[in-house]
């Protein structure tokens, strides 16, 4: 083996070529591997205005690196790779390249807000984690989230008819996030609910499933909220996306 | 019987301990080696001061307008003591120009030297022009422009390297310059002001803006400016094929070496013992720390004291001091000085 230790390199770091000739010389495979350098090579400078654009992220730059958060984090407990200090810290500098690497667990914090409530300088910890996840949701990097799809469908509802359909919104969100129809919880309630016998209700839960009715003169209602939030969405995604000369925050 | 305070140096702690004894009523006799008054902050050409704000210019002006002005106080400028006889009571000072002054104490206000770049090469400084000192940027700042000095363009980029010439073993100077990291915090600011695009990263190990200049400077820097702080200790400045300047270092945060281009490298030098103090130790007979400053008397019952007797030191001649505490230092040993007229007054009553 031409590298040694080679485990101890990252994957991405390491470049082979299948078929490579040079001078003359067959070097294909393993004789060509070259390891990538692992040092930084700059900075993305506009990284952590983008993320204050985003809802909690506002105090992303004021933080020190004391460590606060990332010793009061529940998910840190569980999960040392959990390091809410660490990508306040890439944020900030822009190295969004090793932000990338976490990208599949920076969701997984749960809000309890210990870090927020001991922060010395009020950066808002459980906030940037929340931008973060937006962020790498908005870029595509993270596919959408379940609560993204709820929130899609639930809205969508009430764009259409003024009103949502309980009944209407779960199904739907159990079929595009691949779910059963029929999870032991929604069979539980099923049957408890059927101890009642609520026939009025059934009746009329039956009757909005086909019909789906709209709420009262609900007209273009509709129309220009939808317009209203993709607007408020391109002007956020705008700001995020502005110049460096118009800003310079 | 003598009623005369020799003050040598007329930088913030001088003017000050002139300016005190001439209030008491007594007569001091200001030498300054150089041809202005107002120390390091005036032959240097700072701009704002920290932590007041003001003009170097205005606020050392006033300083001096009050000595200038003062009919209890004779100046020496472009002037050394070049010999000092007798002993406290009773000095003989002998003046680079020829006169002589009598006067039963010496204040010694002889300041710092700033550490010299050059000594720390693998930071760049004298191989690019791109690389400069704090006192350069002071400078830019008080002509009201930043620039790259190759090529007179707006940096995009700044970093500010801490810690050059302190806290360093490898070329023994193992003191904290006590001011660097509030300085740098306020020029990135300055810095920001002038150039509003430009981005600004101090490179630390720790940050040391103590007291009130922690909210003040550091918090202000950050969190009003966006100047970005990064833990890592440089290891060397290069040039890129593209003109810009290359700093090379750990971070020690990311724990990855980092290659970050850069268009204008900032030294916070240091504060170095005054270049003079072995010819000032032998002309006043007093002795230097291991470091080479001045060295203190016992501090409690002998403030501002040294290693002889009437002889009294004051701010960075005896370790890096803030202008603001260099004016209180000279101010108290005005008093000690005048304290020391007053008992040889009882004494010959």
């Amino acid at each position: 083996m031409a590298i040694h230790e080679k485990t101890l390199i990252d994957a991405e770091r390491l470049q082979t070529s299948d078929n490579l000739v040079l001078d003359g010389v067959d070097v294909s495979g393993h004789w060509n591997t070259m390891v990538l350098p692992r040092y930084l090579t700059d900075y993305d400078t506009d990284f952590a205005r983008q993320i204050r654009t985003f809802s909690g992220g506002e105090n992303v730059h004021r933080c020190w690196q004391c460590g606060s958060c990332t010793n009061s984090c529940t998910v840190y407990a569980q999960n040392t790779d959990f390091n809410p200090r660490y990508w306040i810290y890439l944020t900030n500098l822009g190295l969004k390249k090793e932000i990338l690497k976490d990208k599949d667990i920076i969701w997984t914090c749960v809000s309890c807000n210990r870090c927020t409530n001991i922060c010395p300088k009020d950066v808002k910890p459980e906030g940037v984690m929340k931008a973060l996840a937006h962020w790498l949701e908005e870029e595509g990097h993270t596919p959408e989230t379940k609560s993204s799809i709820f929130d899609n469908e639930f809205l969508g509802q009430v764009y259409a008819t003024g009103r949502i359909e309980d009944t209407r919104v779960l199904v739907n969100f159990l079929r595009k996030t691949n779910q059963s129809l029929t999870p032991p919880w929604l069979i539980e309630i099923g049957k408890r609910m059927t101890k009642y016998f609520p026939l009025t209700f059934l009746m009329h839960m039956g009757l909005h499933l086909v019909f789906k009715p709209r709420t009262k003169s609900w007209g273009r209602t509709g129309e220009v909220l939808r317009e209203y939030v993709h607007e408020q969405k391109e002007i956020a995604r705008k700001a995020r996306a502005m110049p460096k000369e118009a800003v310079h925050v | 019987m003598q009623k005369t305070v020799l003050v040598v140096g007329a930088g913030p702690a001088g003017l000050a301990a002139a300016a005190g004894v001439a209030a008491s009523g007594a007569q001091a006799v200001l030498v300054e080696k150089a041809a202005k008054l107002g120390g390091t902050p005036i032959l240097s050409g700072y701009a704002k001061l920290v932590p007041s704000g003001e003009w170097a210019r205005d606020a050392m002006g006033r300083m001096i307008k009050r000595v200038e002005e003062s009919k209890n106080v004779t100046i020496h400028k472009e002037t050394k003591v070049t010999k000092l006889a007798g002993e406290a009571g009773k000095f003989t000072a002998t003046l680079s120009n020829g006169t002589s002054v009598e006067c039963a104490s010496v204040i010694l206000a002889t300041g710092f030297t700033h550490f010299d770049s050059i000594n720390k090469p693998e930071w760049g400084f004298g191989t690019f022009e791109d690389v400069v000192t704090t006192t350069q940027v002071e400078q830019m700042v008080a002509a009201g422009k930043i620039a790259c000095p190759s090529d007179g363009r707006v940096p995009e980029r700044v970093a500010i390297l801490l810690c050059v010439g302190s806290r360093d073993r490898q070329i023994g100077r193992e003191w904290c310059s006590k001011i660097c990291c509030t300085v740098s915090t306020n020029l990135a600011m300055e810095i920001k002001e002038l150039s509003p695009t430009t981005d600004v990263f101090i490179y630390y190990m720790d940050i040391r803006t103590f007291g009130l200049y922690e909210d003040r400077f550091y918090w202000k820097s950050q969190e009003e400016f966006k100047t970005k702080f990064v833990k890592a200790r440089i290891a060397e400045v290069t040039r890129s094929p593209d003109g810009r300047l290359l700093v090379k270092g750990e971070d020690t945060l990311v724990k990855r070496p980092i290659v970050i281009p850069m268009d204008l490298v900032v030294h916070a030098v240091g504060m170095d013992p005054n270049e003079d103090n072995p010819e000032i130790a032998r002309v006043f007979g007093v002795g230097l720390e291991k470091h080479g400053f001045i060295d203190r008397a016992e501090h409690y019952t002998n403030t501002c004291g040294t290693t002889r007797r009437g002889i009294y030191a004051v701010g960075a001649a005896l370790a890096p001091e803030t202008i603001d505490d260099s004016i209180s230092q000279g101010t108290a040993a005005a008093l000690r000085a005048v304290a020391d007229l007053n008992a040889l007054v009882q004494k010959s009553a």
